[in-house]
């Protein structure tokens, strides 16, 4: 296969699209992307990963900061899950609907592909949702039953009352030592009466610590706290904290009653401080006394610890419904995240699967429309991928056969326009010979016949296509079919022959000769039939022979004539002096032999006329003057007849011979006048007929007309259909018109009489003769 | 039945979230040079988280308020912002409320308290707190103040993003100088 024509290449080169630009580089969607592919699949792992991971971990979490973070942000991804699933599965319905609207292929198949695996995946997962919030349900339930909050109550209870306890103790101590205190003077210097009154209840280790204040006021009348004293245990030393008792003193110098607080300690422990307000008799605020136990024992650790459970149960309990939340969240999270994997996948499946047979069916009906051009890109390297270079290679050996073909049609559309060129060539030929051709086929049917054959055959277009020995298979026209379906031996001469027919009432001379369509060797595929109108001819032999006859007449006939007249004439001299009734007798005879003589004489000049006729001296001529001139002659020599003129309104000039025309006119004009015996009218009409390249001078006459079957013969030497005359007059009229080039006919007039009709060529505008020269 | 249960639960928690369970009536008065805002949360807030402040949780009431001028056929102008922060948290073995207050995270107040009356007055109220300058304040123009409330923690079943929070309110002055 030569590389010009089958290459693609050379297809692709050879279109005018690739004249353009490259288009713009289309960028490759997701799903055909591997790297955000494989992106997108480790971000889903990693956030599976992280719920797992927090899930796993939701137990040692807040309750509130898993009631806050936790479920507003699981609450958001859902959301957001549900949003992208269902504009997935509007988009995707949408699509389909529209698709399926459209015709487009493979859109039921989509849809169902992407029903069946959402449905398979659909099912399973909202069972598991509905079956694990169910379990969600009671287990949040069984947590906070009836039993566990009874007991976590009286064990908070117990607690509660250990502490009030202790700080009813040391708010009682506090109290039973401000009252101690009221007559101390605790702006004195020497604390050691104070030391020794507040000594016994740590020494006895009812306290832990004791701690006296002076309160103070101010310039502006405000409250404030001195130490004054205080008094502590060994252990106290290192666990104390001057500054939360120097508060809760300011507290309860400031008025605040039942003033104690729990401080827990860093290394464990707790202290229980309470003050009490050192009044004087008179009631006013003096001192603050703020005493404080440290709890240690573990009796205190384990009221804590009941505290701790009990605070972390009624959290739980009170953040039941959003940690309930939580949960459920967490599987509608992964329901949704199944849901929404499983639609786009439904979705990437069904394209992948549907893509390349779309792409394949778009390319086929592209490749239909005549785009050979089109071709499929290969984006897989699998069994799809092997279908589109099957179908690109069939592609291409289709575009390669069609730019053969197109060749071809190219190479067949410029050989039939040659053909079509010779055959209108050939068509134009035979329309403009004046010889008439006819083609049958090996069949025997007529296959074409020119103008020339329907002219003088008399055919008619419908023959065409009908069986020749039909078609001349009568009249006068037998002799054709002889020749058409005539066997003839090969190497055998085939003839011609003569015929004659009689068309409008003209006897027509044809010369019909038949000469085979055989190529060198191969078999007779027809023939063709030539037919020549010989009748000119004839009539030009017939002339030249009548000629010769008239001359050898003349020449026979014209030399006794002399003598015999001389003979007479000189016997009616001898008897001049004879008696009357001889010499009358003589008289009568001579005069009769010398009149006869004389009309022999006349008969023979004019039979030497017409035989020694001369040749025209034409001349640039108007042929309205020679008319006119010739018409002239007539004027006022027949009363009753009436010679009127149709003249074209501009002739050309004519080349002729203006004494040989007139002679012509005058011969019409004399014939006319006799037969209608010198009483009707006559029309002579000139026209110029620019197309044929003639002039035409039409006689016209009202008188008795012409027999059909006379007219040809009338142009025919000694041909009369008068009493007298020599027959030559017509015959000289159409020598002298035959030797000016043109031609003379006769017809019948309407509504009667006789119509003589002269064709003479004419001169061009440009000076030169139209027509065939003489 | 699970899955109506289910429903019902969303829906309800929606419901609960989105809707509003109290009023806030809003007072200002303005003087040298500042806009003093008082605030009242009506009932039933504080008895929706009742249980939540018995358990020991920390609970947090938010002020958010906002200083407006009205604008005609669009979104009124948010002037200025200020939030007021209430916080409670019971400590469960002595019985006792702390509290505190704070101002665009400034600590205005925190004191301890066992009197459940005075908790509930400290965490829905507040009075007369100088939250606005009225240096670009144009005179005799109207002004309002918007408070909404919301509280922490939350005990819905979901939560829903465009949270309207528990409470507004808002009160409408004129500034004249």
């Amino acid at each position: 296969m030569p590389e010009t024509l089958g290459s693609p290449t050379s297809l692709r080169l050879s279109a005018p699209a690739s004249a353009a630009p490259p288009p713009p580089r289309r960028r490759r969607p997701f799903r055909d992307n591997p790297l955000l592919l494989l992106l997108g699949i480790l971000a889903l792992i990693g956030v599976l990963s992280f719920t797992m991971t927090l899930a796993n971990r939701s137990s040692g979490l807040a309750p509130d900061f898993l009631s806050e973070f936790v479920l507003y942000s699981l609450s958001v991804v859902d959301l957001t899950m549900l949003v992208a699933l269902v504009f997935v599965l509007a988009r995707s319905v949408i699509k389909l609907l529209v698709e399926r609207k459209r015709g487009l292929p493979f859109a039921r198949f989509r849809a169902k592909l992407v029903t069946v695996l959402l449905a398979m995946t659909l099912v399973p997962a909202v069972l598991v949702l509905l079956v694990g919030s169910q379990l969600i349900f009671n287990s949040v339930d069984r947590w906070f039953n009836a039993p566990m909050d009874e007991i976590l109550d009286s064990a908070q209870r117990i607690a509660s009352d250990y502490y009030h306890d202790r700080q009813r103790q040391v708010s009682g101590e506090a109290s039973r030592l401000a009252r101690s205190l009221a007559a101390a003077d605790l702006a004195s210097p020497d604390v050691r009466l104070l030391r020794d009154a507040i000594a016994p209840p740590v020494s006895g280790q009812q306290l832990t610590l004791v701690e006296v204040y002076r309160v103070q006021r101010g310039p502006e009348a405000e409250t404030r706290v001195v130490p004054v004293v205080d008094v502590a245990s060994a252990s106290m030393s290192a666990v104390a904290n001057r500054a939360s008792s120097d508060r809760l003193a300011t507290r309860a110098a400031g008025g605040q009653p039942d003033v104690w607080i729990r401080e827990p300690l860093e290394g464990g422990g707790e202290l229980i401080r309470a003050a009490a307000v050192v009044r004087k008799a008179d009631g006013a605020a003096v001192g603050v006394v703020v005493a404080t136990v440290h709890l240690t024992g573990e009796l205190a650790l384990r009221a804590r610890r009941m505290t701790k459970a009990y605070e972390s149960y009624t959290q739980l309990k009170v953040l039941k419904r959003p940690l309930t939340g939580v949960y459920l969240s967490f599987f509608l999270m992964v329901t949704l995240m199944v849901l929404v994997s499983a639609t786009w996948m439904g979705l990437y499946l069904a394209k992948r699967i549907t893509r390349p047979v779309q792409l394949l069916a778009a390319a086929a009906r592209e490749i239909g429309a005549g785009h050979f051009e089109h071709r499929v890109e290969r984006e897989t390297a699998d069994e799809f991928g092997s279908l589109v270079d099957a179908f690109n290679t069939m592609a291409d050996e289709l575009a390669t056969s069609r730019l053969q073909l197109d060749r071809s049609t190219i190479d067949l559309q410029q050989k039939h326009a040659e053909v079509e060129e010779r055959r209108r060539f050939t068509e134009a030929v035979l329309d403009r010979v004046a010889t008439g051709v006819i083609t049958i086929d090996a069949r025997g049917r007529i296959g074409t016949v020119n103008p020339a054959a329907v002219r003088l055959l008399g055919l008619g277009a419908t023959v065409i296509g009908q069986p020749a020995s039909a078609v001349f298979g009568h009249g006068d026209l037998l002799p054709l079919s002889t020749l058409a379906t005539a066997t003839y031996a090969p190497g055998k001469e085939w003839p011609a022959q003569e015929i004659a027919l009689v068309r409008d009432g003209r006897e027509v001379q044809l010369a019909v000769a038949a000469t085979p369509l055989q190529a060198d060797g191969g078999p007779l595929e027809g023939r063709v039939l030539v037919l020549d109108d010989i009748t000119p001819l004839i009539r030009a032999q017939k002339v030249a022979a009548w000629r010769e006859v008239a001359r050898r007449l003349a020449h026979e006939i014209k030399n006794p004539l002399t003598p015999i007249q001389l003979s007479a004439q000189r016997l009616q001299r001898q008897f001049a002096a004879a008696p009357d009734h001889v010499r009358a007798f003589v008289d009568e005879c001579t005069g009769t032999i010398v009149g006869e003589v004389d009309s022999l004489k006349a008969l023979v000049d004019e039979f030497s006329q017409f035989a020694r006729m001369p040749a025209p001296r034409r001349v640039p001529t108007d042929l309205h003057d020679v008319l006119l001139g010739t018409l002239a002659l007539y004027d006022g020599l027949f009363q009753s007849v009436k010679i009127e003129t149709l003249f074209a309104v501009s002739l050309p000039r004519v080349r002729l011979d203006p004494d040989q025309i007139r002679r012509v006119v005058i011969n019409l004009l004399d014939n006319a006048i006799e037969a209608f015996n010198q009483r009707g009218q006559i029309v002579v009409e000139t026209h110029h007929d620019a197309g044929s390249g003639v002039v035409r001078i039409v006689i016209a006459d009202d008188g008795p007309g012409i027999a059909a079957e006379e007219r040809d013969k009338l142009f025919m030497p000694y041909f009369s259909t008068k009493k007298r005359g020599s027959g030559l007059g017509l015959a000289i009229v159409r020598r002298i018109v035959a030797e000016h080039g043109g031609t003379v006919e006769a017809g019948p007039n309407e509504p009667r009489g006789s119509r003589f009709t002269i064709e003479l060529p004419c001169e061009s505008r440009e000076g030169g003769t139209e027509g065939t020269a003489p | 039945m699970t899955s109506l249960r289910l429903l019902a639960i969303v829906l309800a928690a929606v419901a609960l979230d989105a809707g509003t369970s109290g009023e806030v009536q809003v007072s200002t008065l303005v003087r040298d040079g500042r806009v003093y805002v008082s605030s009242t949360l009506t009932d039933g807030v504080i008895e929706e988280l009742d249980e939540a402040i018995q358990s020991g949780l920390t609970t947090t009431f938010t002020y958010e308020t906002e200083l407006r001028r009205p604008v005609s056929i669009w979104f009124d102008r948010v002037l200025a912002t200020a939030t007021v922060s209430a916080a409670v948290q019971f400590d469960t073995l002595t019985g006792r409320y702390q509290l505190s207050r704070s101002v665009d995270g400034r600590i205005e107040d925190s004191k301890v308290s066992d009197d459940k009356a005075a908790v509930k007055r400290f965490v829905t109220a507040f009075e007369r707190l100088p939250l606005f300058g009225t240096a670009d304040l144009e005179p005799n123009v109207e002004y309002y103040v918007r408070v909404r409330v919301r509280t922490r923690p939350r005990v819905t079943w979901f939560f829903w993003p465009w949270d309207r929070g528990s409470a507004t309110g808002f009160a409408r002055f004129t500034f004249i100088p």
